[in-house]
């Protein structure tokens, strides 16, 4: 039988149909409106994982340092049990809840209800550590934090401006979706410090110094602003704070600013042009811009770039910020974030009211703690509790060490997976979980599509679905309601979330549509503040370029950026347990430009040591000259050479999210 | 031989094979026409498929160290590009992979012939839409089914009416006017090693394999140990790990391997086994996420470049 | 062959005897008589880990032997092991029986179908009409040293390095330099295996030095996985390896652009 479902790596959300029998065959389902058919290499070879014999089957409790296999009805109740005591000795605030971005709406919704309904908004996930300033940034510029336009609506752009995206790696069907466009004659303007395959490609290239985007970007607004070329109509009309930004901007002249950045003024200058006079214009960007301790200054200046230049609220115009995972989206819609409710109400605002008649019970008000600041929390004996779904922190957080002793110093840490990861190692608990092909629920991707996720095959042993997992747990601990079904959880999301408030399981299978999906709205909403801003008007926000937390001295002298390769996903507990996607990248490395490795005496395929001021690993050199001097790149998929060490603590204040992009480091041959 | 077949006598011939094999059929499904078992000949769609059904023969993953199945299964609703690529396969693995082997024995491949050229098919090129080898082939127009029958299969036809008609040839006339072949005779020679197309080609190609997966000729795969099983997967010789050894990898850049695909389709198999390794069906265009067209291979001017 | 049969299913023998050759190399003797010619290969195998193509190390008739390099899962799996899976003989053998005087150059680790070749034709009694040259990369690395002086009763041998140490009184210098100064007769066979630059240059050497362009046969290495010719990994040009070869007429894959990659 073939089944449509949604692919679980990344944000695309690409929808795939799988043959359940004969060799499980992958297709793109060919009238997706997100992938028309087509897929990249994680999904035609990389679902293998879900048969691998490292899959957890049964629940399973750590005794005298020993994992034993114990009965659902055991490992519930234990876990419940010792939750209950540790906030009656020590307060809900003692607790806290990370859920997951890979899974489904009505897990994520499950996993905050249960956070708040025990009496905490210590509740978090890795969104924070990707684009939490995506969701401040715009929340307070636009209104909403999500990209503006579709996929499909890419064909109408006229130019297209990508910065901090490696967008054929990590988004391969927007990627090749841009490729198609620039055969099509569309412009294509790069800012990456790396050279991408699309920078390979572009009309212009900018390559520019990692940390610098601010100054890059109000630089391109500088002679925005200076030709006069800027939406006028539009500032006026829609928009508020354009003479402070102008003002501002006033000082970026991109012939000095090339002194900060390192990007040529003479590109610059063409870029700005070309983004202002040749629309519409979409920008999209992604860990490039937010991974940063300015993250929500960056999503900032790019949101102003796009209103200086009326690129907004026109299908082919907008801004398109690239979400990783698959269901990051719907993760963050339903409020599994330590600052928001669900549907982006924030735990302060007198809005929670409506909420707490819909659950029937009083509230918490009080911001929570967020993801990168939960492990110190434990490590100083705030938090005695974690219960954790599908996520891998000691491989994904920044200051890794600190996150081991914060998770050492736990009375309590319950982890719910598919895998032993390295994290679940750590737990006195775990449940075993099923994968994304193996239940039923929905994924918001990118472009704010809430689809329908299907299932495939039986989970192996006694593994469970996670919303049932979830549901029997939220009994336990909290008088939560007895779910039969995901779609009974969906249809109570609809009357919490108003931008779903339209969606049912019939109305978005096969295809899925766009939230806002309402009254007003019944087939969904392509285009975002077509006619008007959630806020009324869109707000410039004066940005001033700072320089990143760390700065390279005479001992770390190069600059290290982390990220993610095409074969691998995250943590690699999926793809590194796929055999075509281990054998096209088995091994960790670290990318080092060939002058500079030449000057430092490394050779292709070495070992080297990396030293930060936070933590060291050793890895293999590869040399190449897509890099510039003076930066390094090393994705972050290897367990075996965890990059996130050599990550420090410091947070952007807003969005509570590290500088992954800027470590100061040195390599030693 | 040849019969013309009415609805109803069609039903009659699904039910006799069903007797004999597990009958699937192409049938359409959330609106995509996919394969699946079927017990009603009248549910099988005469559009073209998703995807060619090669898993019929080399499942896309599966363990080779366990039994080779011996079930005998029929296929109704495949298209002839897609069979034909079988025809083709066989001569490099036939005889030689046992689970390939004793599949393409057990089944039984009924193929539809089209109606009308695809979207961006080139089967003329290869001889299309009409097969000269084949098992059951059906084509269906105002007056009913035509079959054309093998040897082997024609005890199934004894009681029905023998076709006089000339809609097979009709159809091929038909397709050579509206689909004009390619000119790929020759075409092993005209390729060159340093042609500036494999390189315009990995400047936009993103390495998704979505090629050698829906391509009804791309027979090869990757084997690994999982537990107690040897298993194997379609394997892409686009992606780099194909050729890599400890000693090194001759084909390090993407150009490298698409050249390599392109070769091997159209030179070193002509070669090898007298045949090219493609049969103009389109789907590697079809799924191919930048749209690079394998008829440029054949089109584009090597020498004037 | 017939349906029921399973090409991939392997027969499991026991190792009877570990030898450890150089740092990384080892040779393993198998509980069976070795019916393959010098030149073919076998698949071996370790449930778990995987499979390996590597070449027979043995003569016919000899107890199956295999020299194997470890360098990834599976060729560091095999060493643990005292039960291995195989499956072949596959592949073609080097021509010894067609021509009269045979000239084999091996590079580094291209050693052990050579060794093949040496017992197969001493047991054949043709070990006068065998002048091998040997060139290993430094005096650490060359394997079966404790043979070459039986072999060199029986048979022309010569043995150089790559680079030196302090106790080496051999040649020093690449393989290549010996074939000039080879005095085989012109006519010979010519058979080179090793890394593909050590193979083009030796090609090279033995055209200049008279050697018949038309009886020079390569030993080619390719990623294997199926070894019966349909996995695909092995192709080069209208070849496959593991089918047509390994070893190849030179003049028959001559122009091949990837031959010597």
């Amino acid at each position: 039988m073939s089944v449509v479902t949604v692919c679980p790596y990344c944000g695309t959300g690409c929808q795939i149909v799988i043959e359940g029998s004969r060799g499980q065959r992958v297709s793109g389902y060919s009238l997706s409106p997100v992938n028309h058919g087509k897929l990249c290499v994680k999904g035609y070879s990389g679902l293998t994982y879900n048969f691998s014999d490292d899959r957890l089957r049964y629940p399973l409790i750590r005794s005298n340092g020993e994992f034993r296999r114990v009965s659902w009805e055991e490992a519930l109740d234990y876990a419940s049990k010792r939750l209950l005591e540790i906030i009656r000795k020590y307060g809900a605030d003692a607790v806290a809840f990370q859920s997951s971005a890979k899974c489904t709406n009505e897990e994520n919704y499950l996993m905050q209800k249960m956070a708040r309904l025990v009496g905490t908004n210590n509740i978090d996930h890795c969104a924070r550590s990707c684009h939490s300033p995506t969701v401040a940034g715009l929340v307070s510029t636009l209104g909403a934090g999500a990209a503006t336009g579709s996929i499909e609506s890419l064909g109408d752009s006229k130019t297209f401006f990508i910065i901090g995206s490696n967008t054929t790696e990590q988004h391969p069907i927007i990627g090749a979706k841009i490729i198609e466009e620039r055969d099509r004659g569309k412009n294509l303007i790069v800012a990456d410090p790396r050279r991408t395959k699309l920078a390979d490609i572009a009309s212009i290239y900018i390559q520019f110094r990692p940390g610098t985007d601010v100054a890059l970007l109000n630089s391109m607004m500088f002679v925005i602003v200076n030709e006069g070329l800027q939406d006028s109509k539009f500032i006026e009309e829609r928009t508020k704070g354009f003479p402070a930004l102008s003002r501002e901007v006033e000082k970026y002249d991109p012939v000095l600013m090339e002194a900060v950045t390192g990007a040529p003024s003479d590109l610059v200058i063409k870029a700005a042009r070309i983004i202002a006079e040749e629309r519409p214009a979409a920008i999209l960007y992604a860990m490039g811009i937010t991974q940063h301790i300015h993250g929500t200054e960056n999503v900032q200046s790019i949101s102003n770039l796009a209103l200086l230049t009326g690129n907004i609220g026109k299908r082919g115009s907008g801004i398109f910020p690239l979400r990783g995972q698959n269901n990051v989206q719907g993760s963050s819609d339903m409020g599994a974030l330590s600052e928001w409710y669900p549907g982006y109400v924030r735990v302060e605002e007198n809005d929670v009211e409506r909420i707490e008649k819909l659950w029937g019970r009083k509230l918490p008000r009080k911001r929570g703690l967020a993801l990168s600041e939960m492990f110190e929390a434990a490590a100083d004996g705030k938090l005695k509790a974690i219960y954790l779904m599908g996520e891998n922190p000691l491989v994904t957080e920044a200051s890794v060490a600190d996150v081991e002793r914060g998770l050492d110093n736990l009375e309590l840490f319950i982890v719910q997976d598919i895998f032993m990861t390295l994290t679940a190692g750590k737990a006195h608990v775990v449940f075993p979980a099923s994968t994304s092909l193996e239940k039923e629920g929905t994924f918001t991707n990118t472009e704010r599509r809430i689809q329908k996720v299907n299932k495939v095959f039986d989970p192996p042993g006694e593994a469970k679905p996670d919303w049932w997992i979830l549901k029997e747990m939220g009994m336990r601990i909290c008088g939560m309601r007895n779910y039969s079904s995901p779609e009974e959880i969906f249809n109570e999301i609809r009357t919490v979330v108003k931008n779903y408030s339209g969606a049912t399981y019939q109305n978005i299978y096969p295809i899925g549509k766009q939230w806002p999906i309402n009254e007003n709205a019944p087939e969904g909403t392509e285009i975002l503040h077509a006619t008007a801003f959630p806020i009324g008007r869109a707000e410039f926000k004066v940005i001033q370029y700072r320089s990143p937390a760390e700065s390279v001295d005479e001992y770390f002298d190069l600059i290290m950026t982390t990220g993610r390769n095409y074969y691998h996903w995250h943590s690699g507990t999926m793809s590194r347990r796929t055999d075509i996607l281990e054998r096209e990248s088995p091994e960790p490395y670290i990318e080092i430009n060939i002058k500079d490795a030449q000057r430092l005496g490394i050779r292709n395929g070495q070992r080297v040591t990396v030293k930060s001021r936070h933590g060291s690993m050793s890895i293999k050199a590869s040399l190449t000259d897509s890099i510039p001097e003076g930066v390094v790149f090393a994705p972050f998929h290897f367990e075996e050479a965890r990059v996130n060490e050599l990550v420090g603590n410091e947070l952007d204040p807003v969005a509570k999210i590290p500088e992954f992009k800027v470590v100061p480091v040195r390599l030693i041959p | 031989m040849n019969y013309i077949l009415s609805k109803d006598e069609m039903q009659h011939l699904f039910s006799r094979i069903s007797r004999r094999y597990e009958v699937y059929g192409a049938v359409e499904r959330d609106g995509e026409v996919v394969f699946e078992r079927v017990n009603d000949f009248g549910i099988v769609s005469q559009k073209k498929s998703r995807y060619a059904p090669k898993e019929f023969l080399i499942e896309r993953g599966e363990n080779v160290l366990a039994t080779v199945p011996q079930e005998r299964k029929a296929v109704f609703g495949i298209k002839s590009c897609d069979l034909k690529g079988f025809y083709i396969m066989d001569k490099q693995i036939l005889g030689k992979d046992p689970f390939y082997t004793a599949r393409r024995e057990n089944t039984l491949f009924v193929n539809y012939v089209c109606n009308e050229p695809c979207n961006g098919g080139f089967c003329t090129t290869f001889g299309g839409p009409v097969l000269s080898d084949f098992q059951i082939q059906v084509l269906k127009d105002q007056e009913g089914y035509h079959v054309m029958v093998s040897k082997e299969f024609d005890h199934y036809f004894r009681d029905f009416r023998r076709d006089e008609s000339r809609a097979f040839e009709e159809i091929t006339e038909k397709f050579m006017r509206e689909m004009k072949p390619l000119p790929v005779e020759g075409i092993e020679s005209r390729m060159k090693w340093d042609s500036k197309l494999w390189k315009e080609f990995s400047s936009k190609c993103i390495s998704c394999g979505a090629c050698n997966y829906s391509c009804p000729t791309c027979y090869c795969f990757d084997i690994y140990d999982e537990g107690e099983e040897r298993k194997r997967e379609w394997d892409s010789c686009i992606l780099s790990g194909f050729t890599r050894t400890s000693a090194g990898n001759v084909r390090p850049d993407l150009s490298d391997r698409l050249r390599q695909r392109f070769y091997h389709k159209f030179s070193y198999y002509k070669k090898a086994k007298g045949e090219y390794l493609c049969t103009g069906c389109n789907r590697c265009v079809d799924d191919c996420p930048v749209s690079i067209d394998i008829k440029e291979v054949i089109t584009h001017d090597y020498l004037n470049e | 062959m017939t349906t029921s049969m399973n090409e991939y299913i392997p027969r499991f023998l026991d190792v009877k005897r570990k030898v450890q050759e150089t740092g990384d190399t080892y040779t393993i003797v198998l509980d069976e008589t070795s019916k393959a010619e010098p030149g073919q290969f076998f698949m071996l195998s370790v449930p778990g880990a995987g499979e390996a193509p590597i070449s027979v190390a043995s003569g016919t008739g000899r107890e199956l032997e295999f020299t194997i390099r470890s360098v990834g899962k599976v060729t560091s799996a095999i060493r643990e092991r005292d039960r291995i899976g195989v499956r072949g003989p596959y592949g073609n053998a080097w021509p010894y029986d067609k021509y009269e005087n045979i000239l084999a150059i091996a590079g580094g680790i291209g050693i052990p179908p050579v060794r093949s070749l040496i017992e197969r034709m001493i047991d054949k009694g043709r070990g006068e009409q065998l002048e091998v040259l040997y060139g290993a990369r430094t005096p650490e690395d060359i394997v079966y040293y404790s043979l070459i002086d039986s072999w060199s009763s029986n048979m022309r041998m010569r043995l150089t390095v790559d680079r030196g140490n302090t106790t080496w009184k051999g040649n020093v210098g690449f393989v290549t330099s010996l074939i000039g100064k080879s005095e085989s007769p012109r006519n010979s066979a010519v058979f080179i295996i090793g890394p593909p630059l050590m193979m083009k240059n030796a090609v090279a050497e033995a055209l200049k030095s008279g050697f018949r362009e038309d009886r020079i046969f390569l030993s080619l290495e390719r990623r294997m996985e199926c070894g019966i010719g349909v996995c695909g990994h092995c192709n080069i040009g209208h070849y496959y390896v593991c089918e047509s070869g390994p070893i190849f007429p030179y003049s028959s894959v001559k122009q091949e652009p990837e031959l010597f990659l």
